[in-house]
């Protein structure tokens, strides 16, 4: 056998008569040529099967990118994701630069929950503080001459931090919005402006018990924005109303019976008929009152609080508790009463209370006696019977006649992260793990020189003082404020604290905030106020910080500071 | 007592106090009151008998404040429960104490002294010094002066100690018990046109029982139950009787009402 006919063989293997003719053609054709056939052959083979191979691979890789969408978006931010779930973290969070070495002689005292890494900015003076916070920014009036409806009674961020809204005394509600970061300064974070200004609450005259009812706004709460619009609830004393913030930048022209004033053209004039179009307009942004809350509460309403499950909300006051659904508006459930039935008595009263950031069943409430009772909805129709009970034990060699006044919590918040709660009484700052009820974690003084002075403190009815406290955004650092315009920050991790001054002696922009001291001993140093100078008129009540990043609004009587961390 | 609206002397309240707290300043500046208190914290070093004292002091002072903040009522300015409740839960404190201490080694006189600074606090025609508060040990006290004055004379000397605390306990149990979340608004307002005028004469003890009450239970606390109570009954005989006729009218009211 030729090896021309067995090449006509294994090349053409169906093709009998074809064998023949190329039985013939093999023969004649000289080996070069045979080879090449061959060749084309084994490469047309080959080339079908890389195709099909790369189609496999195309495949795979479609499907698992396809299953998993979110693969390429978390490779972005895992540096933010570690940052803000280091409970001991340093504040500075949500950065793409690298973490710089840290100084070595002035490391600050670590605390108990240590950071993975000692983050502090170069450039620092003293390395005490890794934060440097400067003067950004101040709304309101100047003057002395403080108007009583101009007083600012609640603070809040909304949950990107883009808007920031303020209630006063008047029953207004000034909400100011964050300008996109400038392509002219990166460094500096956009400021804030005026957004909207609406008069949320009326005073009115309740005829039965000849009370007025004040209009004074007492908290502010944003709904998380599930649409274009802007939704937060307010409330006064007896009332909650949900507002609606939406912005209008297009209006309709050219109706044909309608002239652009609003007045109706007489139809006899219309020889054309046309469609009308959207035209764009200045930005409009309309405040409109959706849901009316009313006539729920016989005692003064002092907190309210948004549900993880954004369908409900409920509103606290002195002895009840009612869980509302946002959408409706005529019926809530009493979910706490501590009214007794003889009201003589009476020695407790609720002073605030919170829904759980994560959980949509557990919500805490706070009294007037320093104890803070978790309640969760699931066990009982009415949530008189707590879960939990936190209350720390007196201690004996600070009792006083005022004890009892200056244990009584004016504000408690969840963490972010919904493992801890902080609450405010007079004197101190105390943060709770959820799982120990016995005591506080940790306890944070803020004003203990003002212990000895308790009894004037008295006198002036400022010992009733109701002071909130706020998180920052990764639970890493409380605020809270004081009297004579200062408020104190203290750095869980690194166990420090600063207590800085907002007064319009440090109002140029940019300038860096001087940490104050309060000079509690005999020797008061350069610089230190010693405790009689403090003016106690000048209390801030009202702080709140940005979720996401340092910025930081804190509310004096009637003007609104905002500071920011200094950035190179 | 006079009714509402009209203003009471802070300088009565200043030189009372001078008077009854021998080593006090009498304003009420920061300066004076840390001095006060370095004072007080020198003589609790000292001696434990002056920070006794330091401590009475304080609670007389401490008692003066709570009685006159709840009393505080003016026109459209009303106490938020929270703060009525620690007001009454303060007293109600510093009234175990003087409980506690009053059956103990305690000189009667200053319980005195603090019974007539509260009832001078809260009467508005007393004069400058009342002879009462200038009396130093716990002996006779001219009649006239304040019902735990005459009901301890009633009672007479050998109980002294015990009845003083009893007579002061009763004071503030009238005083808690008015400020009783109780009373609706409306029912005050009319019990006040009546009530008030016949009872404002000399017959002080129950100008100040009577008195004393109604104009701080007004408007309090908003609670929709509608209970009525009678003013605080002293131990004294002499007041009883016009006592028992409030009491009558009061329920003579109460009928009314709830008809």
């Amino acid at each position: 056998m030729g090896r021309g006919e067995n090449m006509g063989y294994l090349t053409q293997p169906g093709g009998r008569q074809k064998k023949q003719q190329f039985h013939l053609d093999v023969d004649v054709e000289p080996l070069f040529i045979r080879f090449l056939r061959t060749f084309k052959e084994i490469l047309k083979f080959v080339l079908f099967s890389y195709t099909v191979l790369f189609g496999a691979l195309l495949l795979a890789r479609w499907t698992t990118y396809f299953m998993n969408p979110s693969v390429l978006g978390q490779q972005v931010q895992r540096n933010t994701l570690t940052v803000l779930r280091d409970p001991g973290g340093t504040s500075r969070f949500l950065r793409s630069d690298p973490p710089e070495p840290s100084r070595v002689s002035t490391a600050p005292v670590r605390g108990l929950i240590r950071p993975s890494e000692p983050l502090i900015m170069a450039g620092t003076g003293d390395g005490s503080s890794d934060v440097q916070w400067c003067f950004s920014q101040v709304k309101g009036a100047i003057d002395d001459e403080v108007a009583e409806a101009d007083v600012i009674s609640t603070v809040e961020f909304n949950h990107s931090g883009e808007l920031l809204a303020t209630g006063d005394k008047g029953g207004r509600v000034v909400i100011f919005q964050q300008e996109p970061e400038s392509k002219n300064q990166p460094q500096c974070r956009g400021e804030y402006n005026v957004y909207s200004t609406f008069q949320s609450h009326e005073p009115e005259f309740d005829y039965l018990k000849s009370l007025e009812i004040e209009e004074k706004i007492n908290k502010i709460r944003w709904l998380p924005q599930k649409n274009a619009a802007q939704f937060l609830l307010s409330t006064n004393d007896k009332t909650i109303k949900l507002w609606k913030i939406s912005e209008r930048d297009k209006r309709p022209e050219g109706y044909n019976l309608k002239e652009e004033d609003g007045r109706y053209r007489d139809f006899n004039t219309v020889t054309t008929l046309r469609v009308p179009v959207f035209m764009p307009m200045d930005l409009m942004v309309e405040a409109s009152p959706r849901r009316v809350f009313a006539n729920a509460h016989t005692y003064h309403i002092n907190s309210i609080s948004v549900n993880s499950d954004c369908e409900t909300y409920l509103s606290a006051d002195d002895l009840r508790i009612n869980l509302w659904n946002l959408e409706i508006n005529d019926r809530s459930f009493n979910i706490v009463d501590i009214k007794p039935a003889n009201m003589e008595e009476l020695t407790e009263v609720i002073t605030a209370a919170e829904f759980h950031p994560n959980q949509c069943n557990t919500f805490v409430y706070s009294s007037s006696k320093g104890t803070i009772r978790l309640c969760d909805m699931r066990a009982a129709a009415l949530c008189d019977q707590h879960t939990k009970l936190f209350e720390e034990p007196e201690d004996p060699n600070n009792r006083s006649f005022f004890s009892e006044i200056i244990s009584s919590i004016s504000d408690v918040k969840f963490s972010h992260s919904g493992r801890y709660m902080m609450t405010r009484d007079y004197l101190s700052v105390k943060v709770w793990d959820l799982n120990m009820e016995t005591r506080p974690v940790e306890t944070y003084q803020v004003h203990d020189y003002l212990r000895s002075k308790l009894c004037s403190l008295y006198e002036n009815d400022c010992i009733f003082d109701k002071f909130e406290c706020c998180w920052n955004g990764n639970d890493s650092v409380v605020m809270t404020g004081s009297y004579n315009n200062f408020f104190r920050m203290f750095d869980r991790g690194y166990r420090q604290d600063v207590t800085l001054e907002a007064s319009r002696e440090n109002s140029k922009p940019r300038s860096v905030l001087k940490p104050r001291k309060v000079s509690t001993g005999g020797k008061r140093k350069k610089d230190e106020i010693s405790v009689d100078c403090l003016d106690f008129n000048k209390k801030i009540l009202h702080t709140a910080w940005h979720p996401l990043d340092n910025i930081i609004a804190v509310a004096t009587t009637n003007n609104l500071y905002i500071f920011q961390e200094k950035l190179n | 007592m006079l009714g509402r609206g009209v203003k009471r002397k802070w300088s009565c309240l200043e030189e009372l106090e001078v008077e009854t707290l021998p080593a006090a300043a009498a304003e009420k500046e920061k300066n004076e009151v840390e001095e006060e208190e370095q004072k007080d914290e020198d003589g609790l070093l000292a001696s434990p008998s002056k920070s006794d004292m330091s401590h009475l002091q304080q609670r007389q002072r401490v008692l003066g404040l709570c009685l006159e903040k709840l009393q505080r009522y003016q026109a459209g300015v009303e106490l938020s429960l929270r703060r009525s409740v620690l007001l009454i839960n303060t007293l109600r404190q510093i009234q175990e104490d003087m409980q506690s201490d009053g059956v103990g080694t305690c000189a009667p006189e200053v319980l005195l002294n603090g019974v007539h600074s509260d009832s001078c606090i809260l009467r508005e025609d007393m004069p400058v010094t009342c002879p009462g508060c200038a009396e130093g040990d716990g002996g006779n006290l001219s009649p006239p002066l304040s019902p735990e004055s005459s009901s301890q004379e009633a009672t007479s000397s050998p109980d002294q100690q015990k009845s003083l605390p009893a007579a002061t306990i009763n004071a503030f149990s009238d005083a808690v018990n008015a400020m009783g979340y109780l009373s609706d608004l409306a029912l005050d307002d009319i019990f006040e046109d009546i009530d008030t005028s016949m009872y404002e004469t000399s017959d002080l003890p129950s100008a100040w029982a009577s008195s004393s009450l109604w104009p701080v239970s007004v408007s309090l606390w908003a609670d929709e139950d509608v209970k009525m109570r009678p003013p605080g009954h002293a131990s004294a005989g002499g007041l009883q009787s016009c006592l028992m006729d409030l009491n009558e009218l009061d329920h003579i009211m109460e009928i009314l009402v709830k008809s």
